[in-house]
């Protein structure tokens, strides 16, 4: 017998049977809550809640247990959309950290001279559908005491950004055309070059540049033939700019 | 030694494939989805003639086989040999 997490008991000839159906296939289905602390709930409720819009679908009131010194704390969750949930806890009687001095948020704080973009690197971004509904939100921060701090728009997507009550990070974004098929093998070609030169010593964008074009040219021909249904073919002249 | 480059095709790089044709001594074909710019001796790109902004201009570059990137800037790519 075996049991499994959510305390089934499931008999260990099924439990391996499902495995094998299941052991090529992409599971998950979306976040279902990514949690972060707050040591100032009630703007954080009026950010999230009031004026984005987000509702507040589930909390749990609980006494400290478990380790020494938790303290009693609040998880509430806030309605992302997609089924997705953004989730914040706030613990009574933890000292909030001093903002006085360095950057980043109350959960990291980093020297003053900390370059932005690393700050800003960890963030998390909302999709929206359509330009206007990106600026519906753009409106209901710019009337907030959270106004939007920057809009930009290039040719693939296009975002607006603010700081929460917390100093996370927050964007909001949309995308200006659909992800084609060709830049999934482009994404994975990217990775799987990473990947390898990453343990070089003073790897560079140059060493990833190489390896990728190995890869290209071993993978792209065979890409091209699946999805023609032909075998794969010489390089052709191009079509594009002619 | 002819050096190739390897550009995705997706809609924003066609302007840049369009400037790089223009370019003396310069081959372009394809292999699958990307575009490869053959050439016998490194090439330089300018920016200007591309038409492109910075997100699209900074992230064109999908491989480089005999070469290697001597400059790449709000100016131009340009390229020499590894």
């Amino acid at each position: 017998m075996k049991h499994v997490r959510v305390g089934l008991v499931v008999p260990s000839s099924n439990a391996g049977g499902a495995a094998a159906a299941l052991g090529d296939r992409h599971l998950v289905t979306g976040v279902d809550h990514t949690a972060f602390p707050t040591f100032d709930p009630a703007a954080t409720v009026t950010f999230y809640r009031d004026v984005l819009g987000f509702p507040v679908v589930h909390s749990i009131c609980a006494a400290g247990w478990g380790p020494a010194g938790h303290p009693d704390f609040i998880h509430f969750f806030f309605d992302i959309g997609g089924g997705d949930r953004l989730a914040f806890f706030y613990y009574f009687g933890l000292a909030a950290p001093d903002l006085a001095d360095g950057a980043g948020d109350v959960y990291a704080r980093f020297p003053a001279d900390t370059p932005i973009w690393f700050v800003h690197s960890r963030h998390l971004a909302l999709h929206v559908e359509s330009q206007e509904h990106l600026l519906e939100y753009r409106r209901r921060l710019d009337a907030s005491e959270w106004p939007v701090e920057m809009q930009i728009q290039h040719e693939t997507i296009e975002s607006i950004y603010t700081h929460d009550p917390n100093g996370y990070m927050v964007e909001i974004t949309r995308a200006m055309r659909p992800v084609t098929p060709q830049e999934d093998l482009d994404a994975n070609l990217t990775i799987d070059a990473l990947v390898d030169i990453a343990a070089r010593p003073g790897h560079s964008m140059n060493d990833l540049l190489v390896r990728k074009a190995e890869l290209i040219t071993e993978r792209a021909p065979r890409w091209d033939a699946d999805r023609a249904g032909d075998q794969p073919a010489s390089p052709q002249p191009a079509e594009a700019g002619r | 030694m002819t050096g190739r480059m390897f550009m995705l095709d997706v809609p924003e790089n066609v302007s840049i494939v369009e400037a790089v044709h223009a370019l003396p001594d310069v081959k372009v074909c394809r292999l699958g989805p990307y575009f490869v710019i053959e050439s016998d001796a490194p090439i330089s790109i300018p920016r200007r003639s591309t038409g492109v902004r910075h997100a699209v201009w900074y992230s064109f570059l999908a491989g480089l086989d005999g070469w290697r990137v001597a400059q790449w800037d709000k100016d131009a790519l340009r390229t020499e040999a590894s």
